[in-house]
């Protein structure tokens, strides 16, 4: 197995939420393979978000605060490194793509201005190399006559096309790892797909990077990534190979979640859903963090918070019922 | 269920925004948001309405339940909305709002946004005895409190909750005190415009499942309108797809779902990601472009500026939706 | 654009003449109407005591009737009296004050070097100080000098112009306390006699108090909407994705989020620009300064409604161009703005 790109290691972060330490983000580890395409799946409020924020440093402080952890990419702990050598790895090593196209690009500047100031930034060019540099990257992710874009508004372009441009300010520095957060939450469907497909492509094409995929949407998980975390309260709970989370979720949280989408074959069935709402930050319960609404839930999981226990394989969950869960060796087997 | 006699009949439907400008404010552009749209909705079965943003969903629900008159004065109306209310056939169609009054209590609607659709300074009791105060004058103050407890404990939300007020409850919650105030007046047809949008996953199925239990209880026929496509089916006996303010193709969900006839359907068929990893479909039809702005349709088809199957006469003549054989209606020309 | 600005300015005839009307109805109340009662009541009052500054008698001398008789045509039908007025305000013929006996337009025009310096110094200290400081108090926000800044500017701000001006002229005017300042006026007398470096100095003297009294009540306001526009800037989406880029905090905060918080800022300069010209009548009561706004408070004491008249419509029509200059500043800092 190859080095990883990145390793996250027990990262911890909080933020002051009526005087008190909110874990927004609470012992999270896991390790970015280059080439590969991460999926991290889970409902508002489990962290997702927060554990990007905080892999580039750009928690609000106050209220948040990074505590402990390591976050190591190229060897280096980014969390120990001083302010302006982080500064040199966002948007050049590290570049991450936000929600809302709309709001995360800057009305009253030009797209060409805002596309620009990375390269302007981590690279020696000229200013005609970096203009170049734009019209090409503009037009990789499908902006048509980029070239005379460049002067154009922000609000001049629509929804998808500003999602584009958000992926053409993260890729114009060639970073070797894209962070998108619900890049596509907030377009339609047809233009989901074209931004999906597109992300892909540029995956392929930049072998030795990786892509980390934030969303709420196991099926766009499905559609993309290779692997995929689950979190729930600040937490993993389950981390798979997508085709083995889909085809046998351990986590009772995980096969609550499938069971929340419906299928084809549903139609007409009540859902399968887990029961209860996520709780505000301040109300998980002490122990297990989803025994509040856990259907499987034992005495000790009030009390006790289960590890995240490694099956091997690339595969891990957190539950207490880890040993009665089938194991991954049988998980292999059920498949074909 | 679905061979019923129809209880909604729309006829040819129009709703045009006129867009005022310039310094004497006179009429700059039309928006036909909804543009000679005919549907019927049987007694008892959901029809599912899906289109993406701006497709004009949200407009064909609120002239249904009569609400653009009061919304946007300048409203342009056209077309039929005939209704089987309990005193005979009527025409809901930009009725004046005291002829409509009587029909409120049949027809109600349950809003996409959990959080702005409830008055934040009435408490539950207060919104959910809101219709009841109006329709049934005579109900004493223990009758009222009486069904609103039976209602809140019908969608699942403890009667003593009726004292509080809608920010302490989740989104999730906040749907169910929409859908019990939607309830209470017993009426015989609803419309959800989007009631699950903005909920997370697995209170999503939570919400649909009360919905479908709701239904069989009290012979309810919805009218349910998403972008979730997934969402539609499983819920809907017939779907009908908006393009652009016109139907592009209504039949039954089966019809429509597993084979789509008109080229958008299958294109926004194709674009939703399906939670299986292995199930990849052979070749997907990403669409290129985005939907025109209604206030510039395009001539002719409003889809030929993303079609791919687009031909010349395909500028010259409105497509009308023709049925292709047992209720699946489809307007395309083009397609057989 | 272009377009709108043309028709914006074209618009500007129908609203001045709409409002020249409205204004000029008010003088045909004048003489016998409801005005000349007030006269009556204000003659019975002043026979008890001294009412306004000016001493002046407040009864309309009969020569001033006459010519205001002629110059509103009040012998001529309503319609063709205005018709009469409006042709005359075209030509820049605003009638004759009875006070001064002089052409209104003079009168006027000689007052604006005084009001416009120190309206415009006041404006412009305003915004240089206030944009600044409103930065600095985002960009801190909670420090120390945050806090204080605050208490500062807010006992400024609860404070009216003309009562700090007369406690600042008590204290530092030469009466009681201690001799800084010149007790008022514009300049000193002999000020044309005066070395070039005199000349200087004893205007600073002369404006530095008057320009703080006419400061200190937009100071907390424009202080206050510059940081909470650009704290509200700060928390948009758009400067975290700036940081993502790796941008320092300096850039992010010059280069993306003040244009953004500038946005009310700018709109409110156009307004601004129909106020310098107002002028205040206590500030320049308070210091004896000959502006605007002492004209206007003197000519209405004394009646000579054709310079009342005159101010009117000059502020009218100096408002009515700020606010298209707000409109052209907003379309300057926000593309996003296209009237059309
Ligand atoms: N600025 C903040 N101040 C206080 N709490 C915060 C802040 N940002 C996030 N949190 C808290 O941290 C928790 C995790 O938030 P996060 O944004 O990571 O969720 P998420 O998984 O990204 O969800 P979503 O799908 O809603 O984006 C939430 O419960 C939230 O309340
Ligand atoms: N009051 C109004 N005045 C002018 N235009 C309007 C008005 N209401 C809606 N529209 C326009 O009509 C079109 C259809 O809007 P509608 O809200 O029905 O779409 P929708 O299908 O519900 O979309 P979404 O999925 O975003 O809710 C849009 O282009 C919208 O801008
Ligand atoms: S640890 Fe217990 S409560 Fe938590 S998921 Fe496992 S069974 Fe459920
Ligand atoms: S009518 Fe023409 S443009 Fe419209 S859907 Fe059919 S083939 Fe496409
Ligand atoms: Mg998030
Ligand atoms: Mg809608």
């Amino acid at each position: 197995m190859s080095q990883p790109l990145l390793q996250v290691k027990d990262l911890h972060t909080y933020f002051n939420v009526e005087g008190q330490r909110a874990w927004a983000c609470a012992g999270v580890s896991f390790d970015v393979l280059p080439g590969e395409f991460l999926g991290i799946v889970g409902e508002s409020g489990s962290g997702k978000s927060v554990t990007a924020l905080s892999i580039m440093r750009l928690i609000p402080d106050p209220p948040g605060r990074i505590d402990s952890g390591e976050v190591v990419f190229d060897g280096r702990d980014l969390l120990q490194l001083p302010l302006n050598e982080m500064r040199r790895v966002r948007g050049r090593d590290i570049a991450m793509i936000f929600q809302e196209p709309m709001t995360s690009l800057n009305p009253v500047l030009n797209i060409g201005r805002q596309v620009m100031e990375a390269v302007v930034l981590h690279e020696n060019l000229s200013q005609e190399e970096s203009r170049n540099r734009v019209i090409e990257v503009l037009e990789q992710v499908g902006i048509p006559d980029a070239d005379k874009r460049l002067k154009d508004y922000p609000h001049q372009f629509s929804g998808g096309m500003r999602q584009r441009v958000m992926i053409a300010m993260a890729l114009i520095c060639k970073p070797r790892l894209l962070i998108a957060d619900e890049p596509t939450t907030a377009l339609d469907v047809t233009i989901q797909a074209q931004i999906l497909e597109l992300m892909a492509d540029l995956q392929n094409q930049r072998e030795d990077s990786a892509t980390i995929l934030i969303t709420h949407d196991l099926a766009v998980v499905a559609e993309s990534c290779d692997r995929v975390i689950v979190m729930y309260g600040g937490r993993i709970q389950e981390v798979a190979s997508t085709r083995d989370l889909y085809q046998q979720p351990l986590h009772p949280y995980t096969k609550g979640l499938m069971g929340s989408i419906p299928q084809e074959d549903s139609k007409g069935k009540p859902l399968f859903a887990i029961r209860g709402n996520v709780p505000a930050i301040l109300d998980f319960p002490p122990g297990c963090r989803f025994c509040s609404r856990c259907e499987q839930v034992e005495d000790r999981c009030r009390s006790e918070e289960p590890p995240l226990v490694d099956l091997g394989g690339g595969r891990a969950v957190r539950c207490h019922l880890v040993e009665k869960l089938p194991s991954n060796a049988e998980a292999e087997e059920a498949a074909p | 269920m679905s061979e019923g006699k129809p209880l909604l009949e729309i006829d040819q439907l129009s709703v045009h925004f006129p867009i005022y400008g310039g310094v004497l404010r006179h009429q700059v552009g039309l928006v036909k948001a909804v543009d000679g749209v005919s549907m019927q909705i049987r007694r008892g079965e959901t029809v599912g309405l899906v289109g993406e943003s701006g497709s004009g969903k949200t407009t064909v629900g609120r002239a249904i339940c009569n609400l653009h008159s009061a919304m946007s004065p300048d409203v342009k109306l056209g077309g039929q909305i005939w209704f089987e209310s309990r005193s005979g056939r009527v025409d809901l169609n930009g009725l004046a709002r005291k002829e409509m009054l009587p029909h409120r209590a049949e027809v109600s609607m349950v809003f996409q946004d959990p959080f702005s659709s409830l008055n934040p300074r009435m408490t539950v009791q207060q919104i959910v005895q809101g219709p009841l105060c109006i329709h049934e004058p005579d109900l004493d103050q223990k009758a009222l409190d009486e069904r609103v407890s039976q209602l809140l404990d019908r969608v699942g939300l403890q009667p003593q909750y009726a004292a509080r007020y809608p920010h302490e409850f989740s989104g999730g919650q906040r749907q169910r005190i929409g859908i019990a105030r939607s309830l209470a007046t017993r009426p015989a047809l609803i419309v959800a415009d989007e009631p699950v949008s903005a909920l997370d996953v697995s209170v999503q199925a939570q919400v649909i499942n009360l919905m479908g239990e709701l239904q069989q209880e009290f012979g309810l026929t919805y009218l349910f309108v998403a972008h979730d496509l997934s969402i539609v089916y499983h819920m809907a006996d017939r779907i009908a797809v908006m393009y652009l303010g016109s139907l592009v193709e209504y039949g039954s969900a089966e019809q429509v779902y597993k084979s789509p006839r008109h080229p958008y359907t299958q294109a926004l068929l194709s674009a939703v990601p399906r939670p299986d990893p292995d199930g990849k479909r052979a070749k997907r039809t990403v669409l290129q472009g985005d939907i025109p702005s209604p206030l510039a349709k395009p001539t002719g088809c409003g889809f030929r500026t993303r079609c791919p199957l687009a031909k010349k006469e395909c500028a010259e003549l409105v497509p009308e939706l023709n049925d292709r054989g047992t209720g699946h209606f489809v307007a395309c020309p083009v397609v057989e | 654009m272009a377009a709108y600005f043309a028709r914006r300015f074209l618009l500007l005839i129908p609203t001045f003449i709409g409002i020249t009307f409205l204004v000029f109805s008010i003088t045909q109340f004048v003489p016998g109407g409801p005005i000349d009662q007030m006269i009556l009541n204000m003659q019975a009052s002043a026979t008890e005591g001294g009412v306004g500054g000016s001493g002046s008698s407040v009864e309309i001398p009969p020569e001033s009737l006459a010519a205001l008789k002629e110059h509103f045509n009040l012998d001529k039908p309503f319609f063709v009296a205005y018709g009469h007025w409006l042709w005359d305000l075209v030509q820049l013929d605003l009638g004759k004050s009875y006070k001064y006996n002089t052409p209104v337009i003079e009168v006027i025009t000689s007052r604006f070097p005084i009001s416009i310096y120190f309206g415009l110094l006041g404006f412009f200290l305003a915004y240089l100080i206030c944009i600044p400081l409103g930065v600095l108090k985002a960009v801190r926000h909670g420090s120390r000098l945050d806090i204080a800044s605050s208490m500062i500017v807010f006992a400024g701000y609860s404070i009216p112009g003309w009562a700090l001006g007369g406690v600042l002229l008590v204290l530092l005017g030469g009466g009681s306390f201690l001799d800084w300042v010149p007790l008022g006026g514009f300049r000193s007398e002999g000020w044309e006699n005066f070395s070039i470096w005199q000349k200087i100095t004893d205007q600073l003297h002369h404006t530095i108090l008057p320009v703080m009294a006419y400061m200190v009540g937009s100071f907390a306001t424009l202080t206050i909407l510059m940081k909470n526009s650009l704290m509200e800037n700060l928390g948009q989406d758009y400067v975290r994705t700036a940081f993502a880029k790796g941008l320092s905090e300096r850039a992010v905060i010059f280069g993306h989020a003040l244009r953004n918080s500038l946005i009310p800022i700018c709109t409110g300069l156009g307004h601004a620009i129909g106020l310098i010209m107002a002028g205040s009548y206590l500030i320049e009561k308070v210091f004896n300064i000959q502006g605007i706004g002492y004209l206007g408070y003197t000519s209405i004491v004394d009646r000579d409604y054709a310079v009342v008249m005159g101010i009117l419509v000059i502020n009218t029509l100096l408002v009515l161009i700020g606010n298209i200059l707000s409109d052209v500043l907003y379309v300057l800092v926000d593309p996003r703005i296209r009237f059309s």
